[in-house]
């Protein structure tokens, strides 16, 4: 469904990407772990061309073209076929729930407002906030936050949604809430890209795990052969360390 | 004649052209100022590098210069080069320019006030520049700029006196005329004074109910 090929990214003289590949299929949940500063972020942003890459090919819905030299069109149609949620949800902030949801629909998908509402009640109600459409975002806790910004994720019926650490903004006791609507979309075959501290829900939600460290990534295999990992030392120190620190 | 009643005859002589001109005058204006500052904002902030030039050069230009001078020599200047402006649209094209020189750097201030997040939201959104501008930042800006833009509003209220000095027909030329004929000075000046008073405490009352207004939506930050 999206591949991508020798993603490198520099920052002045920080190399913080060096050469990544990744191929991702249609259902497919990927958790994406690393420590802090291995490049995470900045892949998910690139691949979304938030960021420009310097270097690396792209290939999405069978279509291939080179990131660093994509036309504005280019960026523009994929943009209308992924989504993306954010650390720190970034609602817009004069708008109320329902009209976060339908933005997008309303003014880049030229959907006539009635049909926008209804696709955003339902998305609403989708994530459990069905008595919130009216609601501006500083009247939300940050869970219901980030699960308005999932709804307008959905909204746009994309292709993937990327999750850039969606719970780690969030007091403990809203974590679950956010991660019980992921799992839905994992159980309704979302395609879907998530960077994620979160060790239990890497290892129950997703199908492959993604290891990054230092702008390369280490390894890319399935989820249970990750948490089984025996052979590599450098992940079974970092999954001890992060179950230690969980507990 | 009495005092008092000359004060009650000039009030309604007074008042009249500040209805008819001042306020007008204002209001044109501001309203060509707030377009003129969002339009000059938005291209430094969208860091297009040709039309930033130019609209640093814009402000550096009017911000050091006199109201006064500028009212000059657009009115009293331009007919030298064959362009002759009637007094009122001389008045209306130098105050919404130079009003439009601040506004841009305090509408600019409260672009860049806006989280960088939303607008990275608007574009996965599918927005592209303009449409995150219009339904996204400027609103937000708008509010955040609002108690400084009113502040301007009242401010230019009392400028527009400046275009007696060009022959607009305004409050205060038409009281220096009244003046000439009835050599009460004193008493003409502070019943025009007052009525600048008036508005410009009309307009403060409006500014304050409608930041209330804005508040209210829980959207202040
Ligand atoms: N805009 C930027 N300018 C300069 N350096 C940056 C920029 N964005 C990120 N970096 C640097 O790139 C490196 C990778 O950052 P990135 O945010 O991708 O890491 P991450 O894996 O997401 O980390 P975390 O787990 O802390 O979120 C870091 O060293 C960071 O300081
Ligand atoms: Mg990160």
């Amino acid at each position: 469904m999206i591949e991508v090929k020798g993603i490198r990214k520099r920052f002045g003289n920080l190399e913080v990407l060096k050469g990544i590949d990744l191929k991702i299929n249609k259902g497919d949940v990927v958790a994406i772990l690393g420590p802090s500063g291995s490049g995470k972020t900045t892949l998910l942003r690139c691949m979304n061309f938030l960021e420009k890459c310097d270097e690396g090919q792209m290939i999405f819905d069978d279509e291939e073209f080179a990131m660093a030299s994509v036309s504005n069109k280019k960026i523009h149609e994929i943009r209308n076929k992924t989504a993306f949620v954010f650390q720190s949800f970034n609602l817009f902030a004069n708008k109320t729930a329902l009209e976060n949801v339908t933005l997008g629909l309303k003014v880049a998908k030229k959907i006539n407002k009635a049909e926008a509402d209804e696709i955003g009640k339902k998305m609403l109600d989708k994530v459990g906030l069905e008595d919130k459409y009216n609601a501006y975002p500083s009247q939300l806790s940050g869970g219901q936050q980030q699960r308005v910004a999932i709804a307008r994720a959905l909204a746009g019926n994309p292709e993937i949604i990327y999750f850039d650490e969606p719970t780690s903004a969030l007091d403990p006791e809203l974590i679950g809430e956010v991660l019980r609507v992921i799992k839905e979309l994992a159980d309704e075959q979302m395609t879907m890209l998530v960077v994620t501290h979160e060790m239990n829900f890497a290892r129950h939600i997703s199908n492959r795990v993604v290891f990054m460290e230092n702008g390369s990534i280490l390894e890319n295999c399935e989820t249970d052969k990750f948490f089984n990992n025996r052979t590599n030392e450098r992940i079974r120190s970092f999954i001890a360390n992060i179950m230690q620190k969980g507990e | 004649m009495s005092i008092l009643k000359l004060l009650a005859d000039s009030f309604m002589r007074i008042l009249l052209p500040g209805l008819r001109v001042t306020i007008p005058l204002t209001l044109i204006s501001f309203v060509l100022s707030l377009i003129i500052g969002t339009i000059t904002a938005l291209v430094q902030f969208a860091n297009i590098r040709f039309l930033k030039t130019l609209a640093r050069f814009y402000i550096w230009v009017i911000r050091g210069t006199p109201l006064l001078i500028q009212l000059f020599v657009v009115f009293y200047g331009l007919p030298n080069v064959g362009i002759v402006i009637d007094p009122l649209p001389a008045a209306i094209i130098v105050f919404s320019i130079n009003e439009g020189a601040y506004s841009a750097e305090t509408i600019r201030g409260a672009l860049e006030s806006i989280p960088k997040g939303q607008i990275e939201a608007g574009y996965c959104c599918g927005l592209n520049f303009l449409q995150v501008m219009w339904h996204i930042v400027l609103p937000q800006a708008f509010r955040v700029a609002f108690p400084s833009l009113a502040n301007s509003l009242i401010a230019m209220v009392k400028n527009t006196s400046l275009a007696a000095n060009i022959t607009v027909m305004e409050m205060f030329m038409v009281t220096q005329q009244i003046v000439a004929r009835t050599y009460q000075a004193l008493a003409l000046y502070l019943e025009l004074a007052f009525i600048y008073l008036m508005i410009s405490t009309i307009l403060t009352k409006l500014q304050t109910y409608l930041e209330g207004r804005f508040n209210e939506r829980g959207i202040q930050r």
